[in-house]
């Protein structure tokens, strides 16, 4: 091994991709963390991430078990016209990249500044991750990166090889 | 590689963009201008030999449109989006 770190393949998430001003989107759904206000950082809550990824636009992020009672809160068919709640879960898939070498790991596929003072414990930001679209965050220990699920495989593949 | 600055995300690698080519002049009113005139709105993409006009598509980052001043002979960003960092 080059590098020591762990990599894992994580199971699939709760995802719900939300869209629209903060302010009505959490007069509708209260089951919400606090929005975060700067650009790029998460909000916790009770096992739920709130990712503010761009303009108007949020992820949430919660065990899979939580999906149906995230999806009774939520009543994503029933949202008002300024604001939108769709279910991403399967559209997704999380790679855990633990260890002491997990920043050097990332940071062949990735051209984001990972270091601690850049990316803080609450950071998440959509950026590449080898040449796909990929979401970024920090976890216990090192980063969690999603892809669309299709490319899942391939990125294993990129990992192994990458870390072999 | 350029960095590039997003008014959301602050300053990004190029790779995360996608680039959406010059910022052309307004349209004319064909009826109003030369066929000359016409002729080159249609034809003709702003390509100087220094600061051109152009916009960029954060696609892989928070989704943003920007527009940025950017020197061909040096790349330097010579003016970013207004409320960028
Ligand atoms: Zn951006």
């Amino acid at each position: 091994m080059l590098y020591d770190v762990q990599i894992d393949r994580l199971p699939c998430f709760a995802l719900f991709d939300l869209k629209g001003p903060a302010t009505d989107l959490a007069a509708w759904a209260d089951v919400l963390p606090a929005f975060a206000k700067p650009a790029n950082t998460l909000t916790r809550q009770n096992g739920v991430d709130l990712c503010f990824t761009g303009p108007d636009r949020w992820i949430l992020r919660a065990d899979i078990a939580r999906e149906d009672a995230l999806i009774a809160a939520l009543r994503p068919e029933k949202a008002p016209p300024e604001i939108s709640i769709t279910r991403v879960s399967d559209t997704l898939t999380f790679f855990r990249i633990t260890g002491p070498d997990a920043a050097q790991v990332m940071s062949i596929g990735c051209p984001l500044d990972l270091h601690d003072s850049a990316f803080g414990p609450d950071a998440v930001s959509y950026s590449e991750f080898f040449g796909l679209k990929a979401l970024v965050m920090r976890c216990e220990g090192g980063f969690d990166c999603a892809v669309e699920q299709s490319f899942g495989d391939m990125v294993a593949d990129y990992l192994s090889r990458a870390t072999a | 590689m350029m960095n590039i600055p997003c008014p959301f995300c602050g300053s990004r690698n190029e790779a995360e963009f996608a680039f959406g080519g010059p910022v052309k002049p307004d349209r004319p009113d064909p009826n109003t201008v030369s066929e000359g005139e016409w002729v080159a709105y249609l034809t003709q993409v702003p390509n100087p030999l220094g600061p051109v006009q152009e916009r960029w598509w954060h696609v892989k980052g928070c989704g943003m449109w920007l527009t940025i001043w950017r020197d061909t002979r040096t790349h330097d960003i010579v003016e970013g989006p207004a409320d960028a960092e």
